[in-house]
């Protein structure tokens, strides 16, 4: 009942105040041609970006109404919604977070950078249900606006069939078919759910938002085990599928700019060791994947560029420790990225690198605050970008990215909190380049300030 | 038959001792572990079992049937005190491990009741079911589990 006065409020709202407008995702492919698609989200970004924002009352509309509606939600929702239990063994669960954000220069889910943008929407609905007790069936559907080219992305985050093979005290052993979650480093599975999350944006050095379409899920199959002893619990799953390189943001990642054509996925292998001790007082994780993306360039156009290949194979290592006050967390990847077949100018093979550390203090059950520190070089060989500066004339800090961010989270009750953070960012190497389409106007040294209320059940 | 005397004595003593330390509630309020009074007279649960039962990753009891996990909400006092000792985890670390099973479609999280009196009628009405329960709270509609 309450669930679906939300969707149909939400479905309403939607309706009236975004303008049908695909772009990036498989609305472009399946109704236009790649003309349209090339030009389309561009014009459209420019179009917000030169204007003085908000550009049109429209658009300061939109805003307005996505805060309002935010609000009146809020207030309607009972502070203790508990989770919908229909009938036994079948859950649901959802989450609806609202971010504004706020940047000195260069731009954040939206144009951000002039008065800050309210485009910033999660919103997610799954069920679960266990009709015998080896036999799992789990479904999540996503809503989400963070800026252009994601003005109302609704998507299949996972759909799947989860078989317990071996199931006893000590061990497990199951497998799940269909669309599964990529299970990445610590925070990858549930990237989406702020209230999973230590700050809102992720650290961008291990979880890019501009790779976030490939990081997702993929379709195929994942075998999982886990053994729990007296020395600790110890989890490995290991998964085979097509992840979801079929989209505008994973083209600009690869290419950097919007060609004729179309990138798609091939199989791709993914894993993951874990380790707990003390019921998770202490946890490492070693996780990997071979995520094989190709590029197909479609009819003959003018700018010829052959079909080609990117093989990336991250590597994270992840260690955490908690305790009653503190979480500690520490994350570190090399990501060598392979491309070839197109032509000599965008063919490379480099080792890209990052890490964060990261510390959360509680104060009480409410109020918890962060810090962290967040590094990305692109390329390991050349960290400050300089041999890429030479040899492009492009500028050096696009190469990398360090962010300091301070964060402060209220948690209102078990389903609701507020969340603020300022990062103060030097480099530009993992701001979205569909928010930021003229490299021209990058700035180097940038501010950052977000807000963040977000609803679950 | 609610185990054995001297285990529940023991219990309320560590329970008094822990709570010297915290302050937080009395003895007669100290969590004891619930389960459906039909279960199989096997009513003894070891720690690490019951740390994978509440984490809920393990979903079954011997015979096959379903585990059905009752809990409190997580800012509940006898939640947090069942939480840090019982299963010697913190509230917001039960709280993490459900919500990235739910959210990755990975499991599920426990049923939560209001109150503990729901709870026990929860408990009792629900075959497969475990949940807890403060000490004074105990009827003879759930049976009491001992630890090994």
């Amino acid at each position: 009942m309450r669930l679906s006065r939300l969707l149909l409020s939400n479905s309403q709202y939607l309706k009236k105040t975004i303008p049908f407008y695909y772009s990036g995702k498989s609305g472009f492919f399946a109704s236009t041609g790649w003309e349209s698609r090339r030009n389309a989200p561009i014009l459209r970004i420019r179009g917000l970006v030169g204007a003085q924002y908000p550009a049109s009352p429209t658009v300061a509309l939109r805003q307005v109404s996505v805060a309002l509606v935010f609000a009146v939600l809020w207030g309607h929702w009972p502070k203790t919604a508990a989770a919908v239990e229909l009938f036994d063994d079948f859950q649901v669960h959802g989450f609806l977070s609202q971010g504004y954000s706020l940047t000195s220069d260069n731009n954040v889910f939206g144009a951000s950078s002039a008065a800050g943008s309210f485009d910033f929407t999660e919103a997610g609905l799954n069920a679960s249900w266990m009709p015998i007790s080896d036999l799992r069936l789990a479904v999540q559907a996503l809503f989400r606006r963070a800026g252009a080219g994601h003005e109302h992305d609704v998507e299949l985050d996972f759909g799947l069939l989860d078989y317990t093979i071996l199931s006893t005290l000590g061990y497990r052993l199951g497998v799940r078919l269909g669309r599964f979650k990529n299970p990445l480093g610590l925070y990858n599975d549930t990237r989406d759910v702020v209230f999973t999350r230590p700050t809102i944006l992720l650290p961008q050095s291990i979880y890019p938002d501009r790779t976030r379409a490939l990081s997702l899920s993929a379709d195929g199959g994942l075998v999982y085990g886990e053994y729990r002893g007296d020395w600790g619990h110890l989890s490995l799953e290991f998964g085979a599928g097509i992840p979801r390189g079929d989209n505008l943001d994973t083209e600009l990642a690869i290419l950097g700019v919007d060609y004729p054509g179309d990138t798609y996925s091939e199989l791709s292998y993914i894993g993951r060791l874990g380790y707990e001790l003390d019921g998770g007082k202490y946890r490492i994780a070693i996780s990997s994947a071979r995520v094989d993306t190709r590029y197909d360039p479609g009819p003959p156009s003018s700018q010829n560029l052959g079909p080609g290949k990117d093989i990336f194979t991250p590597v994270i290592f992840s260690a955490q420790y908690n305790s009653e006050k503190w979480s500690l967390t520490a994350e570190y990847a090399i990501r060598p990225i392979k491309e070839s077949g197109f032509d000599d100018r965008l063919n490379l093979d480099l080792i890209s690198e990052s890490y964060y550390l990261q510390a959360l203090y509680r104060f009480d059950a409410n109020w918890q605050a962060v810090a962290r520190y967040d590094v990305l070089y692109n390329n390991r060989e050349d960290r400050h970008g300089k041999r890429y500066h030479a040899t492009t004339g492009r500028p050096a800090y696009t190469q990398f990215a360090k962010d300091w961010t301070v964060g402060l989270r209220y948690t209102i009750d078990s389903s609701s909190l507020i969340a603020a953070e300022y990062h103060y960012v030097n480099g530009t190497a993992w701001l979205p380049p569909q928010d930021n389409p003229d490299p021209a106007d990058l700035e180097q040294r940038w501010h950052l300030f977000c807000l963040l209320a977000g609803f679950r059940f | 038959m609610r185990g054995g005397f001297v285990t529940r004595a023991l219990r309320r003593l560590l329970g008094v001792i822990a709570l010297c330390f915290t302050g937080a509630i009395p003895a007669e309020n100290f969590p004891v572990v619930i389960v459906n009074s039909a279960a199989s007279p096997e009513t003894f649960l070891s720690q690490s079992a019951l740390s994978a039962i509440f984490g809920m990753r393990l979903r079954k009891w011997e015979d096959g049937s379903l585990i059905k996990v009752f809990v409190l909400p997580d800012e509940h006092p006898l939640h947090v005190a069942f939480s840090k000792y019982i299963l010697r985890v913190f509230p917001y670390q039960l709280r993490n491990a459900w919500d990235r099973l739910v959210f990755s479609g990975t499991g599920e999280e426990p049923v939560k009741v209001v109150s503990e009196q729901q709870m026990r009628a929860r408990v009792s009405a629900t075959p497969g079911a475990i949940g807890y329960l403060s000490d004074s709270m105990i009827d003879e509609t759930v049976k009491v589990v001992t630890f090994k």
